[in-house]
C-alpha cells in the first residue's frame, strides 16, 4: 500500500490567469461579438416566420398559416425536389471528377507541367458565376455561332442547333457539365493534399513485390484517399441547400420546372409579386431551409461516425 | 431682360405660392430620398442643393443610397421607422406604398396646386393615371416613357419593302429579313428581331414585342367596364402565343431570345445580325443612331407606327414624388416642394439642366472639342464621366408634363430643347406620344403579394413554352387552368373588391 499523497498543483488566483492571457481573452472578445451579432442575434428572426410581416406595419402573429401555405404550394415542393437533386447529383459528378483528376496529376512526374496543369485547372473557380453563365451563353449557343452546336453540326449529327440552356430536356445535363468544369480543379486540391501525404516507401514496396502504376493506384492510392472522399462528400452535403448562385444565373424562363431551386424560388416570391412582399413567409421557407440542412448535417454527422469512427461535429 | 423677366416669374411664383398657401406653413427644413435619377455627389449634388435652397428659402436634406441599391436602402428605412419627408417611387413600390398607408393622400393639395392651375400642363393624364381609386398618392414631372420599333432603312430598300403597316406586311418583312440577305454579305446570318425574354421583367411586360402581343396582356388590367381582368386566358393572348410561335419557328426571331440581355440585343442590331429592334424611344434614337455609325452601319432608321389593328405602344407608369403619411407639414411639403418642380421658371429649369457653369453654361468656351460662342446654351462636361457631356438633371426636357411660363424663354436665351435635341429624337418622341396608351397601375392587393409570385413565374414559363414550340397554345391553357386559375381569380376578386 502506497503512502504517497497526491499533491495537487496549486492553480493561480482567476485574477493573475486572466491577466497572464488578457491578449487571448481580447482576441477572443472579438470572435464573440461576431458570433452573438452575425449568427446568434439575427436567430430572433426566426420568429418573423410566424408571421405576417410586411416591413412597413409590424408583424402580425399567423401561427403556423406561412407553413400551411407554403406545403401547399406545388412550386415549392417542385422547388425542394430541384434543389436535392441538382445539389446531389453536382456534389457527385464534381467529387467524382476531382478524384479523377487528382490521380491523373498524381500520376504526372514532370513538376512543371504538374504546376501548370493544377493552375489551369484552378481557374474556373475564380470566375464568377455571371461571367460563367455568360461564357457558357455563347458556347452553348443554339445557333451556328455556339462552339458545341457549330461542331456538332459540322460533324453532322444534328441539322439543327440544340438550345441546352433554353430546354428542359438539356439544361439540367448542361448545368452539371457547366459546373464541373467550375469547381473540379478547386475540389482537386483537398485530394492532392492528401496524395502528397502517401509514404512514398509503400509505393517503393509495392514496386519492389512488382505492382505496376495501375495496381499502385488500385491498391494504394485509392484506399489512401477513401476517407478524405468520405469527408468531402460528408460536409458537402450538408450544405446542399444553399444552391442558388450557379441557377439563378443559368435559368430562364423556359426552365423553371427543372431549375427552380428554394433560394431562388424565395427570390421570385420577393421580387416577383407586383406589391411588398411578406416577409414573414419568405422567413418560414428560409426556416424550412434551415430545418432540412440540419436534418442533413445530422444524418452525415451519424454517417461519419460511423464510417470514420468520429463525428464532424 | 433675362433678369427682369426672372423677377417677374419668382415674383408670381412666391405671389401663387402665398396665395394659394396662405395657411399654409412654410417648412424650414425638407427631407428628400432619392435615386441616382437626381444629380449625385460627385456631379455636384451639393451645388443643386445650395442653388434649390437659394431659390426657395428651404433647407434641403438629401439622402441617396446607390442606385442600384435603393430599393434595398429605403426598404430598411421604412423598417426603421424613421421616414423622409419626400421619396422617389417606382410603379410597383408606389401601389405597394399607397395600399400600405405609407404615402399622404395628395388628392386636394393637386387640384388646389399652382402647377395644374398654372395653364402650362402638357399631359395631365399621365396625373391622372397615377391615381389608385381615384385618389393620388404621388407626382410625376414626365411622362413614363415607352418603346418603339425601329426599322433599319437600309435593310428595307436591300429587300425592296416600304416600313410595314399591318401584321401581314410585318410579316413579310421578317420573312425577307431572314431570307432575302438584307445585309448582303452574302451569308444567310440574320434574324428580323431579338429581344430580351419573350416576356419583360416589369410593367408593361410586352413592351419589347409589341407586333406579336398586339392587344394582348398577359397580367392584370382594367377593361372598358372598368373591371380588373386577367389578360392571360383571354382570347388575344392566344393570337399573341401563335404569332409568337409562328415568328419562332419560322426563324424570324432570334434563337437566342430566350437567354438575351438588353445589351446583347443592342448589340446584335449594331452589328447587323437584326434589322428590327422595339427600344426606348426619345434619347435611344439618337443612341443607337451614333452606334450604328460606330459599326460602320446605315444609320437611319425608321420609326414604325403601330400595325393596323393593334392599340399602340405602351407608355409605362413613371417614377413619382410622393410625400410620407408621417410628414409634420405634408401641406408645406407639397407646396414648396412638390409644387416647384415644374413651377415654369429657375426650379424647374433646375430639376432640368442642373446649376449654372457646373452642369451648363452660356459661356464662350470649348467643350469636348465643340467651340460655343458668348451666350449659347450648352451642357458641360459630366464631372464624373469626363469625356461625356450631361444631357439633363432629373427631368427631361422633351417628356415634361409642363411647359415653361410664358416669357421665359428670350431671343437671348432660348430654349435648349431647341438647339439641343436631335430630329431623330424628336421623331421618334413624337410617333410615341401620338401611338401611345397609358400602362395600367395595378393597386397591390394582399392576395396580390401572396400568389402573384408563383403565377407570374408560372406564366412567364408557358409563354416561353409557347413560343419555342414545347408546348401547343392548349397545353398551356390546359396547365394554367390547374396551376394558375385559382390563384389568378383570387387575385382579380381583391383588385375588384379593392376599387
Amino acid at each position: 500500500m502506497s503512502n504517497a499523497v497526491k499533491v495537487q498543483p496549486r492553480k493561480k488566483p482567476l485574477l493573475p490567469r486572466i491577466k497572464n492571457y488578457a491578449g487571448f481573452y481580447i482576441m477572443a472578445l472579438a470572435v464573440l461579438a461576431f458570433l452573438v451579432i452575425f449568427h446568434y442575434l439575427p436567430m430572433f428572426g426566426i420568429a418573423y416566420s410566424f408571421t405576417k410581416y410586411t416591413i412597413i406595419k409590424p408583424p402580425v402573429w399567423v401561427g403556423l398559416k406561412n407553413f400551411e401555405r407554403l406545403f401547399g404550394m406545388p412550386n415549392f415542393w417542385s422547388a425542394f425536389s430541384n434543389t436535392i437533386q441538382l445539389s446531389v447529383i453536382k456534389l457527385l459528378l464534381t467529387t467524382g471528377f476531382s478524384v479523377i483528376l487528382s490521380l491523373l496529376l498524381n500520376e504526372m512526374n514532370n513538376i512543371w507541367g504538374k504546376k501548370l496543369s493544377q493552375t489551369i485547372i484552378y481557374l474556373p473557380h475564380f470566375m464568377s458565376w455571371v461571367v460563367t453563365a455568360s461564357v457558357f451563353q455563347l458556347i452553348l449557343s443554339p445557333t451556328g455561332q455556339g462552339l458545341v452546336n457549330s461542331i456538332l453540326m459540322n460533324l453532322g449529327i444534328i441539322d439543327k442547333g440544340i438550345y441546352f440552356l433554353g430546354s428542359s430536356a438539356t439544361w439540367q445535363g448542361a448545368y452539371y457539365v457547366i459546373n464541373i468544369w467550375h469547381d473540379t480543379g478547386w475540389g482537386t486540391i483537398i485530394f492532392m493534399a492528401t496524395l502528397t501525404g502517401i509514404d512514398p516507401g509503400i509505393y517503393e514496396a509495392a514496386s519492389i513485390d512488382g505492382a505496376g502504376r495501375w495496381k499502385k493506384m488500385w491498391y494504394i492510392t485509392l484506399p489512401s484517399l477513401a476517407n478524405t472522399i468520405i469527408t468531402v462528400l460528408i460536409l458537402n452535403l450538408a450544405k446542399i441547400m444553399n444552391l442558388f448562385e450557379s441557377v439563378f444565373v443559368l435559368q430562364n424562363d423556359a426552365v423553371m420546372d427543372v431549375s427552380q431551386v428554394l433560394q431562388t424560388y424565395v427570390y421570385y416570391q420577393t421580387f416577383n409579386s407586383g406589391g411588398i412582399p411578406d416577409y414573414g413567409y419568405t422567413t418560414a421557407i428560409g426556416l424550412f431551409r434551415s430545418m432540412v440542412g440540419l436534418f442533413l448535417m445530422l444524418v452525415c454527422n451519424y454517417a461519419s461516425k460511423k464510417v470514420r469512427g468520429r463525428g464532424i461535429v | 431682360m433675362k433678369k427682369l423677366l426672372t423677377l417677374v416669374l419668382a415674383l408670381v411664383l412666391c405671389m401663387s405660392m402665398f396665395t394659394a398657401s396662405a395657411d399654409v406653413e412654410k417648412p424650414e427644413k425638407i427631407t428628400i430620398f432619392i435615386d441616382g435619377t437626381v444629380v449625385t455627389e460627385p456631379n455636384g449634388q451639393a451645388q443643386f442643393e445650395a442653388k434649390w435652397e437659394e431659390l426657395t428659402g428651404i433647407d434641403l436634406e438629401i439622402i441617396q443610397p446607390d442606385h442600384d441599391a435603393y430599393y434595398d436602402v429605403l426598404q430598411q428605412q421604412i423598417a426603421s421607422g424613421d421616414w423622409p419627408d419626400v421619396l422617389i417611387l417606382s410603379s410597383t413600390y408606389y401601389a405597394a406604398y399607397a395600399n400600405e398607408g405609407v404615402l399622404w393622400d395628395m388628392t386636394e393639395a393637386w387640384e388646389n396646386s399652382a402647377t395644374k392651375n398654372s395653364g402650362r400642363m402638357k399631359n395631365e393624364s399621365v396625373i391622372d393615371g397615377l391615381k389608385i381609386n381615384g385618389r393620388l398618392y404621388g407626382f410625376a414631372d414626365g411622362i413614363g416613357g415607352g418603346c418603339v420599333t425601329y426599322v433599319k432603312k437600309a435593310w428595307l430598300d436591300a429587300v425592296n419593302m416600304e416600313a410595314p403597316t399591318n401584321w401581314e406586311e410585318y410579316a413579310a418583312m421578317c420573312d425577307a429579313f431572314v431570307n432575302n440577305d438584307p445585309d448582303g454579305d452574302g451569308v444567310k446570318d440574320t434574324y428580323a428581331l431579338t429581344a430580351a425574354g419573350f416576356i419583360g421583367t416589369e410593367a408593361p411586360y410586352i413592351n419589347y414585342l409589341p407586333e406579336f402581343y398586339q392587344d394582348a396582356y398577359p397580367s392584370f388590367y382594367m377593361n372598358a367596364e372598368g373591371k380588373w381582368v386577367d389578360g392571360f386566358s383571354e382570347p388575344a393572348m392566344k393570337a399573341a402565343l401563335e404569332r409568337l410561335a409562328e415568328g419562332y419557328a419560322k426563324g424570324w426571331i432570334d434563337p437566342t431570345t430566350l437567354t438575351n440581355g438588353t445589351k446583347d440585343c443592342r448589340n446584335k442590331f449594331y452589328d447587323d445580325t437584326t434589322g428590327v429592334f422595339t427600344y426606348w424611344a426619345g434619347t435611344w434614337a439618337t443612341n443607337l443612331k451614333n452606334n450604328l455609325i460606330s459599326n460602320n452601319r446605315d444609320p437611319e432608321l425608321v420609326p414604325l407606327a403601330p400595325l393596323a389593328g393593334a392599340p399602340g405602344y405602351f407608355d409605362r407608369t413613371p417614377p413619382v414624388w410622393a410625400i410620407t403619411s408621417t410628414c409634420e407639414n405634408p401641406e408645406g411639403v407639397f407646396t414648396w416642394f412638390i409644387d416647384t418642380i415644374l413651377d415654369g421658371g429657375d426650379i424647374q429649369f433646375l430639376w432640368t439642366y442642373g446649376v449654372e457653369n457646373v452642369h451648363w453654361s452660356r459661356k464662350a468656351e470649348t467643350v469636348l472639342g465643340v467651340e460655343y460662342a458668348e451666350g449659347q446654351f450648352h451642357m458641360a462636361e459630366n464631372l464624373e464621366t469626363p469625356g461625356t457631356a450631361y444631357t439633363k438633371n432629373h427631368s427631361d426636357p422633351v417628356s415634361t408634363l409642363a411647359y415653361f411660363a410664358d416669357g421665359y424663354y428670350t431671343d437671348e436665351f432660348i430654349d435648349p430643347v431647341t438647339v439641343m435635341i436631335q430630329p431623330e429624337n424628336v421623331a421618334s418622341s413624337n410617333l410615341f406620344a401620338a401611338n401611345s396608351r397609358a400602362a395600367w397601375l395595378v393597386p397591390s392587393t394582399d392576395v396580390m403579394s401572396t400568389y402573384n409570385g408563383d403565377l407570374t413565374t408560372l406564366k412567364n414559363e408557358l409563354i416561353a413554352k409557347v413560343a419555342m414550340g414545347e408546348m401547343t397554345y392548349d397545353e398551356a391553357m390546359a396547365e394554367y387552368a390547374k396551376q394558375g386559375q385559382a390563384w389568378s381569380d383570387m387575385i382579380v376578386e381583391s383588385l375588384n373588391a379593392a376599387k
